[in-house]
């Protein structure tokens, strides 16, 4: 036995003769540990002993840190295991202060652990680069952390803690919305491999609730909506898996549901039978599944990657075509009138093409290209394989419209280059001195569509006005007198059955339309958009696009250039299958619904977010349901494969673990995706009232059933942990663009932000609902430079101008615009530093690119504003906004809209909103 | 036979005729729940007949209003409001991209319709007995 070294006041040492060495006890409250109490004050390093323990907090510190730090490692040991998911933060002993180790710091945990004011803490990196945080930022509140650490400490089987919330009593925190969704807890032994992949993640699937109660009935008692938020094909950012490929063409899949095989399904009968996970069916497991086909030898079953990954691409074997695979085809429309010219639409648009031509996927050299041309007759141009010339011919009949030439209208990307390079050269010089007003953009759709309707594909249309001859004539029926009251949804309505009945023609023929418009007066997108809508393809709105101003150019280069390149998949239809006692009801997003539960897409876009929504029909007995999507589709090199997506989820019969794994970005996405489908049915005015109620709903119930209060009035407004950012997200929905009540918006912009807050996956749909602010001026030292994931981004501030100081530099950004912010009162150095002039008077406001100076400050701001412009998918290339304090005053409106906490017109501030859900949750009784 | 009986005769072939329309609405609305018709050919298939069948309600009404069967009368008027109505505001058509989520409504229409349907034919087949009994008389 060793003597014991020396012990601070109130401890005593044991030798312990299993472990031979001594155990240390604090006397006054019989707590013992490994480590010897007197070594931590002194020794700067975390002293981990060999056999991994982790050394617990250290009694009586003299210092106020070191007493909060004890408290947070207490509360976090105190309770069971780490959580599986933790950061390694916690599974290490450095709580701040007594156990630091320099060099193992992690930023993240140390902001949060310091008890530092909220708002004001240093930056954490994880957050910073877009990563979901994995600890959320604390409070400096006792009871919260415990209650926090207690809850990320349940392993694995226990119950969902619930946490409420008081929601007047704080501020909401922007970085709350990048936590991690609640965790499903899958009974052990849910699914056959031990993989970390066999959940979807949240970014291609995820469901409003985490754990799905057993009836419709307590599921319609807690007003929860039960949908999933869908993007089964998002691009791949860097670090991103790719999506496992199921090469072999071994399909295994249920007799009678269908189900593709998955990580749910059971083995039986010695592993050659498997049960359906959804319909317990047993099947045959397919002879050749035990197979490696590419070594010709046996191989191992587990590690197929569709039972260990729960998102897999399976290659299609003939049975799964009514004709071969498609090539890809793009037939350009493009608006040759006067003001498409003028405005300079026609020449961006045609270099882009001619620059994009290696981008376009074209892997097989199968790729099909048509151009036309359209103002008042439709251009059509024969681009003859290997030669560099191409004839024009010109289509003045536009009523009957036909294909003046059987071929070489629809040409080989590859054979035809020379021409298709020559004709893109010159096509802006052909119609220099055109004059002609008006467009048959009508007819130009139902032209490219003859030509490329055999073999399906892409229409692309770009237009500057208004269609006003042929079929699908618009007519400007914008009414300003109309704006803002309950008539308004009338002009959100599409005026023209045209664009819907071609559209359902253009499925039948797997023709997806994307639209590119560019009008600076009214263009109809409420009409226009319906054909993006229902053909999988997507609205771009440039309003007043002038090519001279490099800013305007240079988005919609960026942006058609991106959509061009994109690895789109085409004549697909997506089908969600769930487990037994489950039924899709309700789908919102860019589709078809070709039956009950089909949905027809002639296109699947990358980054195209679905809704849908699920019932309950009968009482789940299974302890946990899968839902599983599958898309079949064509990809853009030739290949029929079906990407199937896995979501499995525990069931309960708990309203609380309900509530506790409410996933309130998915909700939020929902409420976007059904409130604009209210808008158009109903009102405006309803499509705002359904989201309060909802919310009131919700809150009222949770309320009565989840608190103290029960069905009695409260002082509180109480909400779960994991739903607090909800109400804030409800309330940038109302002040959203496409459903904000104002006089003020053109029907254009309101049904042009009504499409995106309809296909926008939740990563682009959340700051554009909830702005992010950031403060340039002050911001820490570390932000803008280049950290250990990219660009370290500044601590985003709640979305309120009382945060607006006179003499700062302010950036608000929402994925579709940014806005750089500068008070009346800015130092000239900063003016200096930032725009490279002289002081705050010279500069002009509006849209512009910010020069890269050389200096730390400029080149800092300029990283963060590349860093916004490309941490998220999609193509979307925000605008650069100067605004200025005391200038232009729609200007300043429109960034302060952003700032959804605040006052707006007849809309009301944060705090109000909460008051007026308060009165509400208050004033009803069951 | 006077002309009553002609009147209420007519009324009842009428009432039949729709009586089928709305029975084939309804069989293949159930078609379409059970995928056996996509919502395309289904629209197609039931846009043709529901001006016709709305005409032919509208004839009938406007005869009982000429003819003075005023209690016939009233009994169409509502429905022949309604029907005017969704014309007027132009959503009598079936839209393929919004069937589905409309499905639940359209049924429901249809099924009061046939039973609305039903019941005037009961009702014409009675005063077309009564006409005739009077004449006999």
């Amino acid at each position: 036995m060793e003597t014991p070294p020396n012990l601070p006041v109130g401890w005593v040492a044991q030798w312990d003769s299993v472990q031979q060495r001594h155990l240390f006890i604090e006397t006054a409250t019989g707590r013992s540990q490994w480590e010897n109490p007197a070594q931590f004050p002194a020794g700067p390093i975390a002293p981990i002993d060999t056999q991994g323990q982790v050394p617990h907090g250290q009694p009586h510190q003299s210092s106020k840190r070191r007493q909060y730090a004890t408290g947070q490692t207490q509360a976090y040991y105190g309770s069971a295991e780490p959580a599986p998911y933790a950061d390694p933060s916690y599974g290490q002993p450095q709580p701040g202060g007594q156990l630091f180790t320099p060099g193992l710091a992690a930023e993240a945990g140390f902001a949060g652990q310091q008890g530092a004011p909220a708002y004001f803490a240093p930056p954490d990196t994880g957050y910073a680069n877009g990563q979901y945080p994995q600890q959320p930022v604390q409070q400096p509140n006792m009871n919260q952390v415990t209650n926090q650490f207690a809850q990320m400490g349940l392993g694995g089987q226990k119950p969902y803690a619930l946490q409420t919330v008081n929601l007047l009593a704080g501020q909401p925190d922007p970085r709350d919305l990048h936590r991690p969704t609640p965790e499903i807890r899958l009974p052990p032994n849910a699914s056959i491999s031990q993989s970390p992949y066999v959940n979807a993640d949240p970014s291609y699937k995820r469901s409003t609730i985490n754990a799905v109660p057993t009836t419709s009935s307590m599921l319609n008692k807690s007003k929860v909506p039960f949908a999933l938020i869908l993007t089964p094909y998002r691009s791949l950012k860097e670090g991103d898996e790719p999506v496992p490929v199921v090469t072999d063409t071994v399909i295994a899949r249920c007799r009678r549901c269908r189900t593709y095989i998955n990580p749910y399904v059971q083995f039986i009968d010695g592993g050659n039978r498997w049960k359906c996970c959804m319909c317990s069916m047993s099947n045959e497991v397919p002879q050749l599944f035990d197979w490696d086909q590419a070594r010709n030898a046996p191989g191992d079953r587990w590690s197929r990657p569709e039972l260990n990954h729960s998102v897999v691409e399976f290659v299609a074997p003939t049975e799964y075509m009514v004709r071969p695979p498609q090539p890809p085809v793009y037939c350009f429309l493009i608006d040759v009138s006067h003001a498409a010219v003028q405005s300079g639409m026609v020449a961006t648009a045609t270099r882009t093409i001619l620059e994009s031509l290696d981008r376009i996927p074209n892997e097989d050299n199968r790729t099909k290209i048509a151009i036309i041309g359209f103002d008042v007759s439709l251009y059509f141009f024969t681009l003859a394989p290997g030669s560099t010339e191409s004839s024009m011919l010109v289509v003045s009949d536009l009523d009957d419209v036909f294909l003046p030439k059987p071929t070489d209208l629809l040409v080989n990307l590859t054979e035809s280059r020379s021409a298709i390079e020559g004709l893109l050269g010159r096509l802006s010089d052909m119609f220099q001195d055109s004059h002609t007003v008006g467009s048959a953009m009508g007819p130009a759709l139902q032209a490219g569509f003859k030509l490329i309707q055999s073999m399906g594909g892409k229409l692309v249309a770009l237009s500057s006005s208004l269609p006003t001859l042929g079929a699908g004539t618009l007519k400007n029926r914008e009414d300003i007198k109309l704006l803002g009251t309950p008539k308004e949804s009338t002009l959100l309505q599409p005026a023209s059955s045209f664009y819907k009945t071609f559209a359902i023609e253009c499925s039948r023929a797997q023709v997806s339309v994307d639209m590119f418009l560019f009008s600076s007066s009214y263009t109809d997108i409420a009409s226009l958009s319906c054909l993006p809508h229902y053909t999988s393809g997507q609205t771009y709105f440039y309003p007043a696009f002038n090519a001279s101003r490099t800013e305007d150019a240079l988005k919609f280069a960026h942006e058609f250039s991106t959509v061009l390149a994109s690895p789109i998949c085409f004549e697909a239809v997506m089908r969600v299958r769930a487990s037994k006692g489950l039924r899709m009801s309700e789908f919102h997003g860019n589709f078809f619904v070709r039956s009950t539960d089909l949905l027809a897409m002639p296109s699947v876009p990358i980054d195209q977010s679905y809704a849908i929504e699920v019932q309950i029909e009968e009482t789940l007995t299974a302890p946990f349901v899968v839902l599983q999507t599958a898309v079949l589709h064509t990809t853009a090199f030739g290949e029929r494969r079906i990407r199937v997506c896995n979501l499995a989820l525990p069931t309960t019969t708990n309203m609380s673990e309900v509530y506790s794994s409410v996933d309130e970005i998915a909700l939020a996405t929902l409420f976007a995706n059904k409130a604009v489908e209210r808008t158009i049915s109903h009102k405006l005015e309803d499509a705002r009232d359904a989201i309060t109620n909802k919310l009131i709903e919700i809150m009222t119930n949770y309320k009565n059933t989840m608190t103290a209060a029960g069905s009695g009035a409260s002082a509180q407004l109480a909400i779960s942990e994991n739903m607090k950012m909800l109400p804030i997200l409800c309330l940038g929905l109302l002040k959203n663009v496409g459903l904000r009540q104002s006089a003020q918006i053109p029907v254009d912009l309101r049904a042009y932000a009504q499409t995106l807050l309809t296909t926008m996956p939740s990563q682009l749909l959340i700051p554009y609902i909830h702005p992010t602010f950031y403060s340039l001026h002050s911001m820490p030292p570390e932000a803008g430079t280049v950290g250990e994931h990219g660009i370290i981004l500044p601590p985003p501030l709640p979305l309120s101008s009382e945060r607006l100081e006179r003499h700062g530099l302010y950036l608000i950004e929402d994925g579709q615009t940014i806005f750089l912010w500068i008070g009346r009162d800015a130092v000239p150095q900063l003016v200096m530093d930032v725009f490279n002039l002289p002081s705050y008077t010279e500069l002009r406001g509006g849209k512009m690119t910010l020069p890269l100076l050389d200096n730390p400050f400029s080149q800092r701001v300029n990283a963060i504003i590349a860093k916004t412009r490309e941490m998220r998918r999609g193509p979307y290339w925000p605008h650069l906004y100067v605004v200025k304090e005391d200038a232009d005053p729609a200007l300043r409106l429109w960034a302060l809209s952003s700032l959804i906490m605040d006052r707006a017109e007849q809309l009301p501030s944060y705090q109000q909103y909460l008051g007026q859900i308060k009165d509400k949750v208050n004033g009803t009784t069951y | 036979m006077g002309g009553e009986g002609w009147l209420f005769l007519f009324a009842l072939l009428i009432s039949a005729v729709l009586l089928f329309v709305m029975v084939f609405f309804i069989i293949m609305f159930s078609d379409l729940e059970c995928d056996y018709i996509n919502p395309i050919d289904l629209c197609n298939k039931l846009n043709q007949f529901v001006l016709p069948e709305n005409a032919a309600h509208a004839f009938l009404t406007i005869i009982f209003l000429l003819s003075g069967q005023w209690v016939a009368f009233l009994l169409n008027a509502p429905l022949l409001a309604f029907n005017v109505n969704k014309v007027l505001k132009k959503n009598h058509m079936y839209d393929a991209t919004e069937i589905f989520r409309t499905l639940s409504g359209h049924k429901k229409e249809s099924f009061i319709k046939l039973g609305f349907y039903l019941l005037s034919f009961f009702y014409y087949l009675y005063r077309f007995i009564v006409a005739l009994i009077a004449d006999s008389e």
